[in-house]
């Protein structure tokens, strides 16, 4: 048996939508046991004071990359039917800026606005309405903003193939990247709970 | 309390040890499997038994005119030949390029060649590398020209024949090319070789859906 089950045709379209409903509430149920759910957590990052979102993101990029590598390794999974965002440069670039700038205004991204709302939190709620306004907004601009959104495509690209080396390599070096920011995120941590205690509050 | 010790190490410690460990013997090895494969040959002489592997060149034609982009047509002749002629939307692949050619095990893949031997090879790599949604273009371009480009009415045409042709005619014209219709007989009606192969142009700007406009919609 190969992965992914929906490529090969292990099921259907219905079977799918289930379980990415069940996906959907394990993502949203582990986010908020990361306390995702509150806003002051996520700004926190952003103020270097607490860095739970830097570590729980890159913990799960790294457990991913580590199952795909080796179920792939193992024969078990078709990593060319796996699905990989097509790169558009410049229209990424800027998307990404937008989402981080409103991170930071807003206190949530998309997914963790959600977790908010189920959790009762109504910043979560008018979070989510900016979502779904900006969302239409969006649709209602994109025949002006159509040309530059599919401006400078790039297609599937991964970071192994844009610079020419081996997956192995890419996963050893994105591993020791991961431990080497883990052990930072926590230095900083600490030496901003210093900083705070020396400023008295 | 020795935090060298790997026993009094904290979970976090243990998983950042188990993930370097891991990534390090990533190094050794890859997961992509090279030009090596295994074939079902059972499986693929049953395929070929059953007739599903076609596309015939009128299915084509529909759906270039419809501008569907859920296929890629792939021309394995060689490049010169593409460039004197090619159906409207084919990329050209030649057979010595096609495992490296960027195309994806989930896509639909239809080939064609001139007659069909070509794209029968072509299928059979394509399918033992596990590209399962590979089709022949049933006839090959001779059938393109035959049916779509220079489609003939026979003289002792049924009305039947005569109705359809009309469709034929558009799906012709649509392509550029010039619908025959039956002589009489006196002479005998021209034969295909004579009047069907006057110089095809290259597709003029047919419909060719572009590329870049396939967007899959998929992820978050």
């Amino acid at each position: 048996m190969m992965a992914p089950f929906y490529k090969y045709g292990l099921f259907g379209d219905e079977v799918s939508l289930i379980l990415a409903a069940l996906i959907g509430v394990g993502f949203g149920f582990f986010l908020e046991q990361a306390g995702f759910g509150s806003s002051k957590k996520l700004v926190a990052q952003f103020y270097l004071t607490d860095m739970a979102v830097f570590k729980v993101m890159f913990s799960a990029i790294v457990t991913a990359m580590l199952g795909l590598f080796y179920l792939s390794w193992a024969g078990l999974l078709d990593f060319s039917l796996v699905y990989v965002s097509p790169t558009f440069f410049w229209p990424d670039l800027v998307g990404g800026l937008v989402l981080g700038a409103g991170f930071i205004v807003g206190g949530f991204c998309p997914g963790t606005s959600v977790v908010g709302t189920a959790t009762g939190r109504l910043d979560g709620l008018a979070f989510m309405g900016g979502v779904f306004g900006g969302i239409f907004v969006y649709g209602e601009l994109y025949p002006w903003l159509a040309d530059f959104a599919n401006s400078t495509a790039m297609g599937r690209v991964t970071i192994d193939s844009w610079l020419g080396v081996s997956k192995g390599l890419v996963v050893f070096a994105v591993v020791v990247l991961a431990v080497l920011g883990f052990w930072g995120a926590s230095a900083v941590e600490r030496m901003m709970a210093r900083r705070e205690v020396e400023a008295g509050t | 309390m020795n935090r060298a010790d790997p026993r009094n190490w904290g979970i976090d410690q243990k998983l950042a040890f188990l993930a370097l460990v891991l990534g390090f013997l990533a190094l050794l090895g890859s997961p992509s499997p090279g030009g090596a494969v295994t074939i079902n040959t059972r499986e693929l002489a049953d395929i070929v038994e059953s007739e599903v592997d076609h596309v015939t060149v009128e299915e084509l034609a529909d759906w270039i005119i419809q501008g569907r982009s859920d296929y890629r047509l792939l021309d394995v002749r060689d490049p010169k030949s593409y460039a004197a002629y090619h159906i409207p939307t084919a990329e050209s692949v030649e057979l010595r390029n096609l495992s490296d050619y960027p195309l994806y095990r989930n896509e639909k893949i239809v080939l064609y060649s001139g007659g069909g031997i070509h794209s029968a090879q072509a299928w059979f790599l394509l399918r033992a590398e596990g590209f399962a949604g590979s089709y022949i273009l049933l006839g090959g371009l001779n059938a393109w020209k035959e049916d779509i480009l220079f489609p003939e009415l026979p003289a002792d045409a049924t009305p039947d024949e005569v109705a359809s042709f009309a469709r034929r005619r558009t799906v012709s014209e649509f392509f550029g090319g010039k619908p025959r219709t039956g002589t009489g007989g006196t002479a005998g009606a021209a034969q295909p070789s004579e009047v069907a192969m006057p110089k095809v142009a290259p597709p003029s700007p047919v419909v060719a859906p572009h590329r870049h406009a396939h967007h899959h919609k998929e992820g978050c």
